[in-house]
């Protein structure tokens, strides 16, 4: 099925910038305090929350700017992958009781957006339309 | 258009991850309304749900959209109506709590939104019972 041929790829790129924007309040909060957030208020720098909470900051603020959202999205989806079988899925199997429903939610989202790209509301798109 | 740029929709492969996406949103929505409704997966939060009740009235809504949702069932209208139901859910549970998502737990509320409204303009993809029965 073909998708409708213009709106389509402008929502793709609205729901680019959703995700990439829940995803770096973590970023944020983890690192730089900012949403207070009472689970990450004493991380160790390198821990494994801030070694997450790098890739939420970078990779949050590129897919919101549309920029290399292909590459970037793979390994954001892989990195909610990691997170959900390491700090979710030993607590339940059933995402409603482990509490990873964000995480595999996103995990599939990301899956989605590194084979379908950024859309044409996206620094990519400008970067294609030049070169 | 140039097939290695940035930004367009590769297809065919890409249809069949939009499916793949599809299928398991459609599923992560059914586990809250078999929860609330049909008592399965047993989630504590929902013990006291009663099907008159407003989350009643949800779980209704998360059961039979989550259904059609996942086999790919009469998709653009059914995603419509569950991006309204997610939008409100989001304000009435959970925009009160605090402005920002990370704070008033309503990431997912908000997330769902629009994964499908993006449904709702892109259409089910492949694996769908909708591309079985030819309607675009």
């Amino acid at each position: 099925m073909k998708p409708s041929t213009v709106w389509a790829p402008r929502i793709l790129s609205v729901l680019r910038i959703v995700v990439g924007l829940v995803l770096l309040q973590y970023g944020l909060a983890k690192l730089l305090g900012w949403p207070a957030v009472e689970i990450f208020k004493d991380l160790t720098w390198l821990s494994l929350f801030s070694i997450a909470g790098i890739f939420e900051l970078v990779g949050g603020t590129l897919l919101i700017l549309g920029l290399f959202t292909r590459p970037v999205a793979f390994i954001l989806s892989g990195e909610m992958a990691a997170a959900y079988f390491i700090e979710h899925f030993p607590n339940s199997f059933f995402p409603i009781l482990n509490e990873g429903d964000l995480a595999v939610s996103l995990c599939f989202t990301f899956l989605y957006l590194s084979f379908a790209g950024g859309g044409p509301w996206s620094l990519d798109a400008i970067i294609d339309k030049q070169g | 258009m140039n097939p290695n740029s940035l930004s367009t929709i590769r297809a065919p492969r890409a249809f069949s991850v939009l499916s793949v996406l599809r299928i398991f949103a459609g599923l992560e929505l059914l586990q809250h309304g078999t929860g609330k409704i049909l008592g399965f997966p047993m989630v504590p939060g929902f013990a006291h749900v009663h099907i008159g009740s407003l989350a009643g009235m949800g779980g209704l809504i998360e059961l039979i959209g989550g259904i059609l949702f996942t086999i790919g069932l009469l998709t653009r209208p059914v995603a419509f109506i569950l991006s309204g139901f997610t939008a409100a859910a989001y304000f009435m549970a959970h925009a009160s709590r605090g402005f920002y998502p990370v704070l008033n737990g309503g990431e997912l509320a908000a997330l769902y939104c629009f994964v499908f409204l993006y449904f709702t303009f892109a259409g089910a993809g492949p694996w769908s019972v909708d591309a079985l029965m030819g309607r675009k």
